[in-house]
């Protein structure tokens, strides 16, 4: 099945993945010096920071999931005015840039901030307060929308007898939905806590200190200011190792979940609402919306001020807006190619007799990367080009790759049940004529082009909004707008950095539409 | 000017500077190469003696300077590195990346004398505590002051990125000894927050959000000179200050070699030492300049002067460093 012509270029991009990957690891280890690493191991300081990273990111996945149950089931079942745009709000700050939504976070909770004002002394921002309302901010609309993905799962038919039987929403709520619920949830626990639990860029910033950091900073502080590649090696060793117990953990505990999503609405059947579940509808949407929409309109209150007018003006802006795009656009092309051909791998073999169970497997592949810390990947690259001989100068195209590929658990998450149902739906008509390869994705275009579009776009704006691999190698010839934004925020030239936060944020958005309107159509999934 | 154009003059201007053939590439901290630093001027008087293109590489710390030569390896672009100190030069030597050079520097004033093969010295200052005499009534007289009273609000910078940070580290080992990690642990119940960098952690101070901050004994003369304030005030050290000295070094696999020992041998020149009292804030290294501004001069000069032995530091550097973030992450 696998050994079919038409699937070699998609060999080949998963080959190309795979072996950039391996060789950027495989060289880090090879300055790896395990002999010394007994020191590390008698070291309280780094267990008192795998501690730190396990317990917020624990607390960052629980809450986040805590809120987005209510919260999914009160979008799926009201209709209202701004539902949708709550929902695209949410779509963008799942990919909104790490470093401006840190910006809109410190303006609103910061020792000067809103927060502070209005409660008459200073909110304890930095520590572990900080990271929970950031990873909050990030995760919690993440769970949302793939909670509110599960619900097309329940048949209509299950909708219509609830609403026969009188069920309130309470009753649909512990008879229907939690059964469905409870299946996607340690998936999604999984990948809230491997998310936060890398958290780089929110660490360093509202961690305040050595006394909240995590792994990935450690690795950051031995890469960048101790230089010790055996250090790193060990480290990155070890939260590879935390990852995937986490991960067996998770999978061994939760049920199997059949992939049978259809994307397209059901019909909608009102259920009795009690005053009890209204009352519980509004207090998780005022919880939800006061977290997410006040650091949104902070980043963008500079727009009134004269400074943004005259940031506008100022070059340095447009060269890491260019420096931006340059890194971002071949990213997220690139995801979406090496994307596609682990899908065409996995909807090869998906009901397949024996082969079957390769599907989730090279699913698995693409999410590997979200266990190795991206600066390991880019060093470790680094380290190739340089036995290679391939000097600093090339720092670019190792953003561009390190960039796609943290990506990719994203697009494959956002093409995988499109195509997934494409495969289900006309297999047998392919098979029957022939149809393979490219003229496969000339057929489906026009049903699966919003899916496609949805994550390129994911792609491109994770890819605008990396801080991580970049500030590795920050030279002047390489200054990203989220670079160029960290050192004004780093340097307290707080005013600055907002307006340049609010051009960063309007790129964001601009490029998200032109990707999910122009590419995915009209009937584009926003 | 439109947004194509100014794109493309931007392309153009970062092409046009690393095409030039004659261009001496300097590693250097950010404040250092900034437009408000001594840099613009060292540029422009290095350039009108040797006909080439001066370009500073700004990275994020001093210490980022060191590690990135050393990502980079034989492979770097760097002739000359600008900003390291006296505390880090051991452990650049052990790279084994850095030339010798040929500059005499035995007119040289640092405490001690000057005589090392690798490493020129550009200028020289000492740690100190700064506070606001506006704001603060009772100034802490000695480093144990500003250890111990509970309720003076303290930033400094994290030893393992700044080399002030470093340097505090040296300071509380010199004067607590085996009791160090005790005296950390007194400081950080009233530490506001260790900062990354020296500008981050400075600037905190200045909005308020700090009674002291670790800088240098020279600061003060930058708020007199620049901006004719004369609050912010040095504490005194009865135990003694800490100094730094920060040194350049050129590179083994300098592309430049010949342009690199030219600049080794201008850092002690008029041209490079008269910026360095009114662009970094810092005392210069050579006697045969410009007289220095009366703010300078009129700081206390330091009675008495705390020093650890190079390779001591160099051995236990990392160890202390632990030391210091077992102590305080408690």
């Amino acid at each position: 099945m696998l050994a079919r012509a038409y699937l070699r270029p998609a060999w080949i991009g998963l080959a190309v993945y795979l072996f950039i990957a391996a060789a950027a690891v495989a060289a880090l280890l090879s300055y790896a010096t395990p002999m010394s690493w007994g020191q590390y191991v008698d070291d309280p300081y780094i267990w008192r920071v795998i501690r730190f990273s396990l317990w917020q990111a624990l607390l960052s996945a629980l809450i986040s999931i805590v809120i987005a149950i209510p919260v999914a089931s009160c979008l799926f079942h009201r209709r209202f005015i701004g539902r949708q745009a709550l929902l695209n709000l949410f779509a963008i700050s799942m990919v909104v840039p790490t470093i401006v939504a840190i910006l809109g976070i410190v303006v609103v909770y910061g020792r000067s901030g809103w927060a502070s004002s209005l409660m008459g002394e200073a909110f304890p921002l930095y520590g572990l307060v900080g990271i929970l309302i950031a990873h909050v901010f990030f995760n919690m609309p993440l769970a949302v929308r793939m909670i509110l993905q599960t619900y097309s799962l329940v048949p209509d038919s299950q909708w219509r007898l609830a609403s026969q039987l009188g069920l309130s929403r309470t009753q649909a709520f512990r008879l229907i939905e939690w059964n469905y619920i409870k299946k996607s949830l340690p998936g999604l626990f999984l990948l809230i806590f491997m998310l936060c639990f890398s958290s780089f860029a929110v660490v360093l910033t509202l961690g305040g200190g050595p006394r909240s950091s995590t792994l990935e900073v450690a690795i950051y502080q031995a890469l960048r200011f101790e230089f010790d590649l055996s250090k790193a090696s060990y480290l990155s060793l070890l939260q590879i190792l935390i990852c995937t117990t986490v991960a067996l953990c998770v999978y061994r505990l939760s049920p199997y979940v059949r992939q049978d999503i259809s994307v397209f609405e059901g019909v909608r059947v009102p259920l009795k609402s009690t005053r009890w579940n209204s009352l519980c509808d509004i207090s998780v949407m005022m919880l939800a919306l006061l977290w997410v929409i006040p650091p949104f309109v902070a980043i963008f209150t500079p727009i009134f001020s004269e400074l943004f007018w005259q940031t506008l003006f100022v070059p340095a802006v447009w060269v890491s807006v260019w420096h931006s795009l340059r890194i971002a656009l071949p990213a997220g092309v690139l995801a979406l190619v090496v994307a596609m051909s682990i899908a065409s791998l996995a909807r090869a073999v998906k009901w397949r007799a024996q082969v079957d169970k390769w599907a989730n497997r090279f699913e698995q592949l693409g999410n590997l990367v979200l266990m190795v810390p991206g600066l390991v990947l880019a060093t470790g690259l680094f380290i190739v080009f340089r036995e290679l001989g391939i000097g600093i100068s090339n720092a670019y195209w190792i953003v561009v790759w390190v960039n796609a590929m943290m990506a990719l658990p994203f697009v494959l998450r956002a093409i995988m049940p499109t195509l997934y149902q494409q495969e289900r739906r006309y297999r047998h008509l392919y098979d029957q004529y022939g149809i393979v390869g490219s003229a496969r994705l000339m057929l489906e275009w026009q049903s699966c082009r919003s899916a496609l579009a949805q994550g390129l776009a994911y792609a491109v704006l994770l890819s605008l909004g990396d801080l991580g691999v970049v500030a590795l190698f920050g030279s002047e010839n390489l200054v990203t707008l989220p670079m160029y934004l960290f050192q004004l925020v780093g340097s307290y030239r707080i005013e600055q950095g907002a307006c340049v936060a609010v051009v960063l944020i309007i790129l964001c958005l601009m490029l998200f539409l032109l990707i999910n309107r122009g590419l995915g159509g009209r009937r584009a999934i926003v | 000017m439109s947004f194509k154009s100014i794109v493309f003059s931007a392309m153009a201007l970062s092409i046009s500077a690393s095409a030039a053939a004659n261009t001496l590439n300097v590693y250097t901290y950010d404040s250092f190469a900034s437009d408000w630093g001594p840099g613009p001027k060292i540029k422009e008087n290095f350039e009108a003696q040797c006909e080439c293109d001066l370009n500073f590489v700004a990275l994020d710390s001093s210490v980022g300077i060191l590690s990135r030569v050393q990502l980079e390896g034989s492979e770097s672009e760097a002739d000359v590195l600008l900003g390291l100190d006296l505390n880090v030069m051991e452990a650049a030597k052990k790279t084994g990346l850095l030339a010798k050079h040929t500059v005499d520097t035995s007119d040289v004033t640092t405490p001690g004398g000057w005589s090392d093969d690798y490493f020129v010295p550009f200028d020289q200052g000492y740690f100190a505590f700064i506070y606001n005499s506006e704001a603060l009534a009772n100034p802490p007289k000695s480093l144990k002051d500003v250890v111990e009273n509970q309720n003076l609000r303290v930033i400094y910078q994290d030893p393992r990125t700044s080399t002030p940070g470093l340097g505090l580290l040296l300071w509380m080992k010199s004067v607590y000894g085996e009791d160090a990690p005790k005296a950390w642990e007194t400081l950080s119940r009233h530490t506001v927050t260790v900062s990354k960098g020296w500008y981050d952690g400075y600037s905190l101070f200045l909005k308020g959000e700090a009674d002291v901050v670790l800088s240098y004994t020279t600061s003060p003369a930058y708020h007199i000179v620049a901006e004719g304030e004369d609050k912010y005030k040095a504490a005194p050290a009865s135990e003694g200050f800490y100094p730094q000295v920060e040194v350049a070094a050129m590179l083994k696999n300098a592309p430049n070699k010949a342009l690199a020992e030219q600049f080794m041998a201008f850092i002690l020149q008029p041209g490079f030492q008269n910026t360095v009292a009114t662009g970094n804030w810092m005392y210069p290294v050579t006697k045969n300049i410009d007289a220095l501004p009366e703010a300078f001069t009129s700081q206390p000069k330091p009675t008495k002067v705390l020093t650890l032995p190079a390779s001591e530091v160099a051995d236990n550097r990392t160890e202390w460093v632990n030391e210091w973030l077992d102590a305080t992450t408690r």
